[in-house]
């Protein structure tokens, strides 16, 4: 666990040495207090549902940019052989490399936190809904880092792992979202479809609701994500 | 210390390893030496658990680098080739960073971190950020990393490429300080850099052992190679004729340039001719220019080795 955890320590470290990094922090409280803004009329309930609702749709271009490199670069640099021949499992090199990431990501959301101080300041917002929300965001954010993990272990190069990301977590978003929502798609493909859709298990959430089966989605698809990013990793060895 | 049976690797269709076996007891220095494409780095590779082998076993102070990779493992230091290093850390950072991933203790981590800055000569850049060290100062950042758990088998693979000679000295000197403490495995594709540190040298081309020994050994096994050369002023024929009537001459192949007779000799078994060689010029009264060993038989054994291998590769290729 603590070489885990020294792995996470030296991955945030080095993200906020790269300059991705800041254009994704840009980019990202950029584009949230647009959303913000956006939605902060007088008069208006004082929730940030909508904000969380399109801060999702964010995450799917972002949370790809900060996972891109996160094992590609190891493979780039050589340094994956210091840290595959250190006496630690090739899992606890993934774990600790998304726990990293995940940490990144939780300061990515400070804005969130502002925007919580400014409806308190002007109203009286209910703080359940906003708890639970930041929570499911987190989760949200640990599962496409997860399948960024996955995709930055496939490949040397990071703006393939970065599309290969955006295209996995378009199936959990873009596609599950959309697809349910014509009218040829059978009623049980439908089921399917709206389960595996992240926007709606994190509706709860967002409703201050958080419920087994929505934390038992995002539980098992990290750890999935994050096995299969382990066995890619492993079988680079063999090749 | 480090035992290897019938290692064998492909990669694909391409035979990189194809059944090395050797075992080096603990102290020694061993010098791994071939030529670019040997396979030296794939059997690193898979001596430190990197890469599986297609076959064939390697263990470390006993423990099987398949079997038990973790136990295996941390009983290795190890810098790659190329020395790969995040260039965004700080010296200090980076090696408290990799005893952690050793598993040190915080006091024994912040001791041995002391110890290995202080050996390896980065105390005045201990807080500069690697990616801004100069070459020579990243070699000295990957040993004092593969030093820091004070394993008990050092692995460098080609530790010197890319450093000015200065730094190459330096750094060799560096190394002989580690003989006895530790089992190091020293690869390289440069003789000088292995015949004098090292205790065993294992000379390896196209995958395979091709020969093994001490220094001393090997360069007595290839000794009938050490040529000796004598540049004289004095007609060749006579030359010729004088050294042919030496004993435990073989050949001798002279030329003439500038009025100049050089003479290159093959002994017949490794015998040290100059003495004789010597005393025929005197004796024949001609002005000697130049006598002089034709230099390490080991050189040429290794300079034979390495040209017949690429000559290999051209037919096959």
């Amino acid at each position: 666990m603590k070489q885990t955890l020294a792995i996470a320590k030296r991955e945030i470290t080095a993200l906020f040495y790269s300059p991705i990094a800041y254009v994704v922090l840009g980019l990202f409280s950029l584009g949230t207090s647009l959303i913000f803004l956006g939605f902060f009329r007088p008069g208006d309930a004082a929730t940030l549902r909508d904000t969380y609702f399109w801060v999702i749709w964010l995450m799917i271009f972002l949370v790809p940019a900060i996972s891109m490199r996160l094992i590609s670069d190891e493979f780039r640099n050589g340094t994956i052989e210091l840290l595959m021949t250190a006496p630690v499992h090739d899992g606890q090199v993934v774990l600790g490399k998304w726990l990293g990431a995940l940490g990144f990501f939780a300061v990515l959301l400070l804005p969130l936190v502002v925007f919580a101080g400014v409806l308190t300041a002007t109203s009286r917002p209910d703080f359940g809904p906003i708890l639970s929300g930041l929570i499911g965001l987190i989760l949200t954010g640990g599962f496409f880092l997860a399948i960024g993990a996955l995709a930055s272990a496939s490949t040397q190069n990071q703006i393939i792992s970065f599309l290969l990301a955006v295209g996995i977590v378009s199936l959990f978003t873009f596609v599950t979202f959309f697809l349910p929502k014509t009218t040829y798609v059978p009623d049980d493909v439908r089921q399917v479809l709206n389960y595996c859709n992240v926007n709606a298990e994190f509706d709860n959430f967002n409703k201050g609701v958080i419920d087994w089966p929505n934390l038992v989605f995002y539980l098992s698809g990290i750890a999935f994500f994050l096995f299969v990013a382990t066995q890619v990793l492993q079988s680079r060895r063999w090749r | 210390m480090i035992e290897v049976s019938h290692l064998v690797k492909w990669y694909g269709p391409t035979l990189a390893v194809g059944d090395i076996s050797f075992a080096i007891s603990r102290g020694q220095i061993i010098g791994f030496l071939g030529p670019n494409g040997a396979g030296k780095s794939t059997t690193l590779k898979i001596i430190t658990g990197y890469l599986p082998p297609t076959s064939g076993q390697a263990s470390i102070d006993g423990q099987n680098v398949l079997t038990a990779p973790e136990a295996a493992r941390a009983r290795i230091g190890y810098l790659p080739e190329g020395n790969p290093l995040y260039p965004e850390m700080r010296v200090t950072e980076y090696l408290d960073f990799r005893g952690r991933l050793f598993e040190m203790p915080r006091a024994q981590r912040r001791q041995r971190i002391e110890y290995v800055v202080e050996r390896c000569g980065l105390s005045a850049v201990r807080q500069r950020l690697v990616g801004q060290l100069s070459r020579g100062n990243k070699q000295r950042v990957g040993l004092a990393q593969a030093l820091l758990h004070d394993p008990p088998v050092i692995i460098l693979d080609e530790p010197t490429v890319g450093l000015d000679p200065n730094q190459v000295v330096q750094f060799r000197k560096l190394i002989e300080e580690l003989k006895g403490q530790h089992t190091v495995l020293l690869s390289t594709h440069i003789l000088p850099e292995v015949e004098r540190a090292a205790d065993q040298v294992i000379i390896i081309a196209g995958g395979r052992i091709v020969a093994q020994g001490t220094p001393a050994e090997l360069r007595r096994q290839v000794g009938g190679n050490a040529r000796l050369r004598l540049e004289v002023r004095a007609p060749a024929p006579n030359v010729e004729r004088a050294l042919k009537q030496l004993p435990g001459v073989a050949a001798v192949e002279t030329s003439v340039a500038e009025g100049w007779c050089r003479a290159e000799i093959t002994p017949r078994d490794g015998d040290d001719l100059r003495e004789a060689v010597g005393q025929v010029a005197v004796a024949g009264g001609w002005p000697i220019r130049e006598i002089s060993s034709g230099g390490a038989g080991l050189e040429q054994f290794f300079v034979q080795i390495t040209a017949a291998q690429s000559q290999a590769r051209a037919v096959a290729g």
